[in-house]
């Protein structure tokens, strides 16, 4: 069968880069790179060296304090048992504070963790995002990576700072568990009648599932053209080659319109950044400006509605003097 | 190469997956609109095993109503004194053979002395009979003219099956860290998931809000929060899985909170919640004090009904065959309250 | 006007599977060939059938326009076109089409002389709708239980199924498959933004090399993919999302009745631990 360029068949091995030279200011790169062969059948085999300033490390200490916080907040909830950690462990959670204390900080066990690790965890995220930052600026790169992650960063903080703000409750975030989260969720969709509803959720999916689409579209092509030297893309954009013709020309024959090797990275950014972008908007919407996402949509024409098929049923809640 | 990679790892994935499934065929049962995907999905081989566990023992023969009254011929007899005394002994054989067939007579009675009140399950047995008589009388909008014996929760056991008791405080090991706020493990009161694992007594003996949908798109002061839809949401997964359905035997989940063109169930189910709630209050809470500490819950509270205590994962307790009408000594009196008042309390 | 600058020497005779020459051309920048006639026809019956259908129903709010599949009691079999006979012609339609552009891809790459990448990803896809609309119908023994075509309809759709197992969020291969749409959106939001960082600097700098791409992502996290890793990772990620998200639908119904929570107790008790 025809080499299909899925996995590298012949690995190159040379001396290993230490990285571009980086300005004054700098910290030295940490770590002497090895070369894993295993690796080098997908990708690059070379594995470092790894850039460890201060922002960084800050990051790493923040995250980790997040980290054990919640863990011994799991291991506590089922009696320091280590067997039952580790058979619970997805039921596990550190939960937010209950609804009735607001805005207020509640006493440690009641939520106060829940504080304590949400302000670490925020802030080793926001470390990490000026070390992208940074580390983009010392190269002499565009900012394109850290503004993608500013997106999912918006998220991250409707979810658990600008909501539950506006909704006055810290008992409306995110616990951190793994079930827990999406009990989460679900409840979510059920508390705010559907999110699939909710027009700025829905956007959300689209650019989630074009996202995927673009992804799978853009690596095979690129794989497609790996003959002509297709991955070479920052080449390619300064000196268009065959690669990218051809790139090009299949989706313009297929469809009738073509990106070139450039702008189809500005729509790969674009449909990944819109993605926590709108679904950002969508959940700061949820219970501050809309209460019920399925009868605005029967407000707005949307909701389709459905042919009887049983006998009518009363509420029996409406019957006189009957308590829901 | 990545083609083999891709169905080597979906390969393992499946293995694993399909090692903790069931195998096909199974059925499905529609239960609304087409293509709006409200169906009911049953394990043919299970159904099976659930048709034999509810099976209904046989009733023994019916035995003349004449003649001199229990009240007449035996002592301290408080609620079946109407009965003729072939009744009254038919219903005590049937009554052992429900709930205690390997205990017998003595399990309620001295049996030196049969009108005394010395075991608690002979009051206790008093109480249910009341309760009985009282759902099958009072609470037929959700029982209908099918109604319960003590067969319907007990099933040959003293103790039924599925009954709850509240939930023991956390065991606090720091006291400063580590609080679950009554969720967050793999409880099996709410199926395996990890939302709060007592729903009941909020729901099924105190009247908290199970409601939490607004019935305006844009708020109007509905101030349930999303915690109180995962509590909610706990009790459905009960009642889900105590009658053997999913939600969209009553529901369709387009939205929840809508009544509009749902399916019949759900009145009924929203009835059984109030029964519910009657029977915990009314009748098995203040059995606390009769109850000894070995049938106490860990908070010392006496043992309650829910869903599953009568249902046991069936859509209708037993598959909807009625004992009662061979045992019309169990069908009333009752208290004489309407449903409407009922389900106010 | 709709041929690029570059575009004429490529524009050869050749690498058709089907007819030969008698497809081989291009109506504007379209190419046609056998499979572009079929796409076409398949196409426009499958629209017009949804057109009809539109119009035999309540509304034409394109919000609610919808076409049900049939009754479960239909079974497998064939049904009155208004009672979900229609929806069956549609999905027909739907796959002779979706086939067709694949197969008219296939003819494409022929003559550019690419790898068949692209129309093998887009037959996974191909292969999760068939998965929904005909695979797991026939595993539970009726067309009824596919999807129906409409925009907010097809919604209530993925909501009901999804609660028809209680909590579709604790289905183990949807959590998987979950996890590969997000980690293939994080990776695009990356493979975007990188190079785009390299070939558009800040003011006053240079054009940037794949050594300045590898340094970044080594400094950051320690280990860079690299130009060609990054797009088998990224066709990888976005095709195991779909794998597993047909696999997640086609175990629900036909190799799991209950709630997907309940699943999850050959772990719970194991005996090691029970």
């Amino acid at each position: 069968m025809q080499y299909q360029n899925i996995f590298t068949t012949v690995q190159a091995v040379g001396p290993t880069h230490h990285g571009v030279e980086l300005g004054h200011g700098n910290s030295p790169r940490t770590g002497e790179p090895y070369i894993e062969y295993w690796l080098g059948r997908i990708g690059n085999a070379q594995l470092g060296p790894i850039y460890l300033g201060g922002l960084g490390i800050a990051s790493l200490m923040c995250g980790l304090i997040a980290f054990v916080t919640i863990g011994l907040n799991m291991l506590a909830s089922v009696n320091w048992n280590p067997i039952q950690f580790v058979r619970q462990l997805f039921w596990l959670a550190l939960e937010p504070p209950a609804p009735g204390y607001g805005l207020g900080i509640p006493p440690m066990n009641q939520g106060g963790w829940w504080l304590f690790t949400g302000f670490f965890l925020t802030v080793s995220l926001l470390l990490w995002w000026a070390r992208m930052y940074r580390r983009a600026r010392e190269l002499g790169l565009g900012t394109h990576i850290p503004w993608a992650f500013a997106a999912a960063i918006w998220l991250y903080l409707v979810l658990g700072l600008f909501r539950p703000i506006l909704m006055g409750s810290w008992g409306e975030a995110v616990p951190f568990g793994i079930f827990p989260h999406l009990d989460w969720t679900a409840a979510f969709s059920l508390r705010y009648g559907n999110l699939f509803y909710n027009p700025f959720h829905a956007l959300s999916i689209v650019f989630l599932y074009g996202s995927v689409l673009l992804f799978a579209m853009h690596g095979a092509t690129i794989l497609a053209v790996g003959r002509y030297g297709g991955e070479r893309e920052i080449e390619q954009i300064v000196d268009r080659g065959t690669a990218s013709e051809r790139a090009a020309l299949f989706w313009r024959w297929t469809m009738g319109f073509n990106a070139t090797m450039e702008s189809i990275h500005r729509w790969a950014w674009w449909f990944a950044v819109l993605c926590p972008l709108a679904g950002g908007i969508g959940i700061l919407l949820t219970g501050t400006v809309v209460d019920n996402w399925y009868l605005w949509a029967v407000k707005h024409g949307v909701a389709p509605p459905y042919p009887a098929v049983f006998p009518e049923v009363v509420d029996p809640a409406t019957l006189s003097g009957v308590k829901p | 190469m990545k083609k083999s990679q891709l169905l080597l790892s979906a390969g393992l994935a499946l293995l694993v997956l399909l090692t903790g499934c069931e195998r096909p065929p199974t059925d499905t049962v529609q239960h609304g609109y087409r293509g709006t995907g409200m169906v009911q999905v049953y394990n043919p081989r299970t159904m099976e095993l659930k048709e034999e566990e509810n099976t209904i023992p046989p009733s023994l023969p019916a035995l003349p109503g004449d003649g001199p009254k229990a009240s007449q011929v035996y002592k301290n007899v408080k609620v079946l004194g109407n009965l003729s005394v072939n009744e009254f002994t038919r219903l005590m054989l049937s009554m052992t053979s429900w709930v205690a067939p390997a205990e017998g007579c003595a399990y309620c009675h001295n049996p030196a002395n049969f009108a005394e009140d010395v075991k608690y399950t002979k009051v206790v047995a008093r109480r249910m009979i009341e309760m009985t008589r009282h759902i099958n009388a009072d609470w037929k909008v959700h029982v209908a003219e099918t109604g319960v014996t003590c067969y319907t929760c007990h099933r040959g056991n003293p103790v039924p099956n599925n009954i709850w008791h509240k939930e023991e405080e956390q065991a606090k090991g720091a006291d400063f860290i580590g609080d679950r706020a009554g969720q967050n493990l793999a409880a099996n009161s709410v199926v395996g998931t990890s939302l709060p694992s007592d729903p009941f007594t909020p729901f099924l003996l105190g009247e908290l809000d199970i409601r939490v949908n607004g019935t305006t798109a844009l708020p109007n002061g509905n101030r349930h929060s999303i915690k109180q839809a995962e509590w909610t949401y706990g009790l459905m997964t009960h009642m889900s899985s105590a009658l053997g359905v999913n939600c969209t035997y009553c529901h369709n989940t387009q939205s929840f909170s809508n009544w509009n063109g749902n399916p019949p169930q759900r009145s009924t189910a929203w009835y059984g919640i109030r029964m519910a709630r009657d029977l915990n209050k009314d009748y098995m809470e203040p059995l606390a004090s009769v109850f000894p500490e070995h049938r106490l819950g860990p908070t010392g509270d006496a043992p309650k009904a829910n869903c599953a205590t009568c249902h046991q994962g069936a859509y209708k307790p037993l598959f909807g065959q009625s004992m009662l009408k061979d045992h019309p000594q169990l069908a009333g009196p009752g208290t004489g309250l309407d449903k409407t008042t009922l389900a106010k309390k | 006007m709709s041929m690029l600058s570059f575009e004429k020497k490529y524009r050869v005779r050749g690498g058709t599977l089907v007819g030969g020459d008698l497809f081989d051309f291009w109506i504007g920048p379209f190419y046609v060939g056998f499979f572009g006639v079929t796409t076409i026809f398949f196409a426009f019956l499958g629209t017009a059938l949804i057109l009809w259908g539109a119009s035999q129903g309540p509304t034409w709010n394109l919000w609610q326009i919808s076409i049900a599949p049939p009754d479960l009691s239909y079974g497998l079999r064939m049904a009155p076109l208004l009672e979900g006979g229609l929806w069956q012609l549609i999905t027909v339609c739907a796959l002779g089409a979706f086939v067709s552009w694949m197969m008219r891809e296939v003819e494409i790459c022929r003559k550019l002389g690419m790898g068949y990448h692209v129309p093998f990803a887009f037959s996974v896809a191909i292969f999760a709708y068939f998965t929904l609309n005909v695979i797991r119908p026939v595993l539970l023994g009726a067309w009824g239980h596919g999807f129906p075509y409409g925009i907010f309809s097809h919604l209530d759709w993925v909501s009901n199924v999804g609660y028809q197992y209680l909590h579709f969020h604790y289905n183990p291969a949807h959590m998987l498959a979950v996890s590969f749409f997000f980690a293939t959106t994080f990776a695009l939001s990356l493979h975007g933004g990188l190079v785009l960082s390299a070939t558009n600097p800040p003011v006053g700098e240079v054009v940037k090399t794949p050594e300045h791409e590898d340094t970044f992502f080594r400094d950051s996290i320690g280990y860079s993919i690299g130009t060609l890793g990054i797009h088998r990772l990224g066709l990888f990620l976005a095709l195991a999302a779909v794998l597993f998200s047909a696999l997640c639908i086609v175990i629900s119904g036909p190799f799991w009745t209950r709630g997907w929570p309940e699943w999850w107790g050959w772990w719970l008790n194991m005996p090691i631990w029970k």
